[in-house]
């Protein structure tokens, strides 16, 4: 907290020169959501939702600040079963949200015709596909609700420095993100666990589980994730990326779990804690036009990456009993290369399709991942405008076609007056417990939307 | 003497009634529209969109809009919107390497990513305004159409304009537009959009001011006669000569909402 307080008093300091010009704007949102499941899960009751988002902004033309705050009260979970702070930090994978704050980015930065260099909490957004782009890897994810936020709901700002350099039709950015931030991850209590086997095995006892966090007390500068971005705008932009940091998808290290009665109520260890590794990836992307088509590709090849074994192969007892149990190790090292491809065309006017289709491939991969060899995700979203942008409509659909699972999301937005819009939202998902889309099929919901914005 | 007299005389009047004896066709007329075009590449504008629908709902927006004669190339534009809430900071940028030869790419900050957008979409709706981005997207290729004067002394808002049939040589959404051109300011006071027969949307230009020598609608009306929708674009702040340096025109002040 009084970390974060400081660093928003020093970039005050810094972007005073904007303040001075008497020219700075600020905007906001006010979101009330309330959700409705449709099937019933023994996971924490769900209430409405009241979000809001304040972004401040100076405008002078060499410094500027930059703030984008986020809080409310979450109703997605009920209240936490352990302590957790009011601001959300980078110092842990559970973290709650009822309530809470979140500085999703606060930066100063200078810019000259050349330069640009940033200080602050920042989000990047690097590469060219939509909801899994391959380079884009400084920020971690936030995996609670999953799916149901866009991308960059989902990434969560890292403390960061950055320079860009520009020279006519080419640019290079630099990136560096001093330590480790870790992703988080929904309480495993929350309907969107990633892993709710474990509610199952513990739900005749009525217990209360621990979101057991991983040692992130001793990281250093050598915990820092670097990367390197060089791009060429023109008839076609492409841009090559560098980085050398944290992988930013979840991995469970497996040990020792137990289920002991204390003070009069069961509490499950589940064992298994969120791990960390770092991987280097090296990746290309390309947008350009062709005809009615706008294409956009990204590859990828990352060295060093870990994933886990199937969750039957972790060695949770079967008849869950008090007592300690002994996990398998649950964890495999490979290379993977990641390549997708992505297309919008505008069927009619204010209807477009967007099509993607990515695949990664495990170079080194044993019988025991889930994960196959290859893993494909074709994405399909049609969005389509009626009355002037009054009504806006979208319909996703998802499939994995190794695994079958699938996902398909539609919502409808009015948009009443300037600050004024209201929309429903269902999604469904279907498949194996284990996929990508299938370990949330108990997760088919509607949302009712009220948005004020200003 | 007299035999002297008489021929300067003669060649006096056949001078004097050159020009008379010189109709201007309509590719002539759209020349000179588009020289009046050309002179005014470089500028900075401050707008006001206000879009009306049936039902008699308004929802308003501004916009800075960035232009640039960027020679050897043909012109390079940035439009940003300031404002509401949801539409702010996102931004259009066009790079125009001839009049014909578009590249074009959409920011939208909520997504934080850059789009390359066809240039087959020109006709299509401008962030849900009755205005096309190909109407706030620099002159044309006038090789691309052909021209035909309808009639030649018909008045709108008091001024004299021609009127001219021009049709698409390509496929288009609009297979005809009727435009109104005012005689000596050159400018269009109302163009009318067919699909085939059929009136599609229709756009005037008033409140026009001389500004540093080029004449300047300051409000302009796109009616769309399919939606009974309508959009009044108002200028609030225009500076001609303004020579941006190319730096403003890149993807970096695209995404930075052209700071």
């Amino acid at each position: 907290m009084k970390k974060v307080l400081i660093i928003v008093c020093l970039l005050l300091v810094f972007a005073s020169a904007g303040f001075a010009e008497d020219f700075f704007s600020t905007s906001g949102r006010l979101e009330l959501r309330g959700v409705l499941p449709l099937q019933e899960t023994d996971t924490e009751p769900e209430y409405p939702s009241l979000l809001g988002i304040l972004k401040v902004d100076t405008t002078h033309p060499t410094w500027r600040f930059h703030m984008w705050l986020e809080g409310g009260w979450d109703g997605s979970v009920d209240l936490p079963v352990e302590d957790h702070g009011f601001i959300k930090g980078w110092d842990k994978v559970y973290q709650s949200i009822t309530p809470f704050l979140d500085f999703k980015e606060i930066y100063g930065s200078y810019a000259n015709d050349f330069l640009e260099f940033r200080a602050g909490i920042q989000r990047f957004s690097w590469g060219k596909l939509d909801e899994y782009p391959i380079n884009d890897l400084l920020n971690p994810w936030d995996y609670s609700q999953f799916l149901i936020k866009s991308l960059e709901n989902r990434k969560i700002g890292v403390p960061s420095l950055s320079a860009r350099l520009n020279k006519d039709d080419w640019s290079a950015e630099l990136a560096w993100v001093p330590i480790l931030v870790p992703y988080r991850l929904p309480l495993w209590t929350e309907r969107w666990s990633v892993y709710p086997g474990i509610i199952t095995m513990t739900k005749d006892y009525n217990a209360e589980i621990i979101n057991q966090e991983p040692d992130l007390e001793n990281r250093s500068l050598e915990d820092s994730s670097v990367g390197l971005r060089i791009q060429n705008s023109g008839t076609v932009d492409w841009g090559i990326t560098l980085f050398h940091g944290y992988d930013l998808h979840p991995v469970f290290k497996t040990s020792e779990g137990g289920i002991y009665y204390e003070d009069d109520k069961v509490i499950v260890y589940p064992g298994a804690l969120p791990d960390f590794h770092k991987m280097s990836s090296f990746g290309m992307d390309a947008a350009f036009v062709r005809g009615d088509w706008s294409i956009r590709a990204e590859a990828a090849y990352a060295i060093g990456r870990y994933f886990n074994t199937k969750y039957e192969l972790w060695g949770y007892p079967a008849n869950p009993s008090l007592g300690t149990f002994e996990l398998n190790p649950n964890m495999h090292k490979s290379d993977s290369i990641a390549y997708g491809i992505g297309v919008d065309y505008r069927l009619f006017e204010d209807c477009l399709l967007i099509m993607q289709a990515q695949q990664t491939m495990i170079t080194d991969r044993p019988d025991t991942l889930y994960d196959r060899k290859y893993e494909t995700i074709l994405w399909a979203h049609l969005r389509n405008n009626f009355m002037n942008q009054k009504i806006e409509t979208n319909l996703n659909m998802a499939w994995n076609p190794e695994h079958g699972d699938t996902m398909m999301k539609a919502d409808l937005w009015y948009v009443f007056t300037d600050s004024w819009k209201t929309g429903i939202a269902a999604v469904s998902f279907d498949g194996p417990s284990q996929s990508l889309f299938g370990r949330y099929s108990q997760n088919d919901q509607v949302e009712l939307d009220v948005v004020f914005s200003w | 003497m007299n035999k002297k007299c008489a021929a300067v005389c003669i060649f006096v009047l056949v001078f004097l009634m050159l020009p008379m004896a010189y109709a201007m066709n309509g590719r002539d007329v759209f020349e000179k529209v588009q020289a009046v075009r050309n002179s005014k590449l470089d500028q900075k504008v401050d707008a006001t969109m206000m879009l009306f629908d049936k039902g008699g709902g308004k929802r308003t927006r501004t916009l800075t809009m960035y232009g640039k004669d960027a020679s050897p190339e043909a012109y390079k534009i940035l439009i940003v919107f300031n404002s509401p809430a949801d539409l702010k900071g996102v931004g259009f940028l066009l790079h125009a390497h001839t009049f014909a030869d578009r590249d074009l790419w959409a920011y939208f900050p909520e997504y934080k990513r850059i789009r390359r957008i066809p240039a087959t979409s020109q006709d299509d709706s401008f962030f849900g305004s009755d205005f096309s981005y190909d109407d706030l997207s620099g002159p044309p290729d006038l090789d691309d159409y052909s021209f035909k004067i309808l009639r030649e002394e018909e008045m709108i808002d008091n001024k004299p304009c021609y009127v001219i049939e021009v049709t698409p040589k390509k496929p288009r959404k609009y297979t005809k537009y009727i435009t109104w051109v005012a005689k000596n300011l050159w400018i269009p006071t109302k163009v009318e959009y067919y699909r085939d027969k059929e009136l599609y949307r229709s756009g005037t230009f008033k409140n026009i001011r001389v500004i540093d020598g080029i004449p300047t609608p300051f409000e302009m009306e796109m009616a769309n006669f399919k939606t009974r929708h309508r959009t009044i674009l108002t200028i609030q702040y225009i500076n001609y000569n303004t020579k941006y340096p190319n730096d403003l025109f890149t993807q970096k002040t695209l995404e930075r909402g052209a700071k």
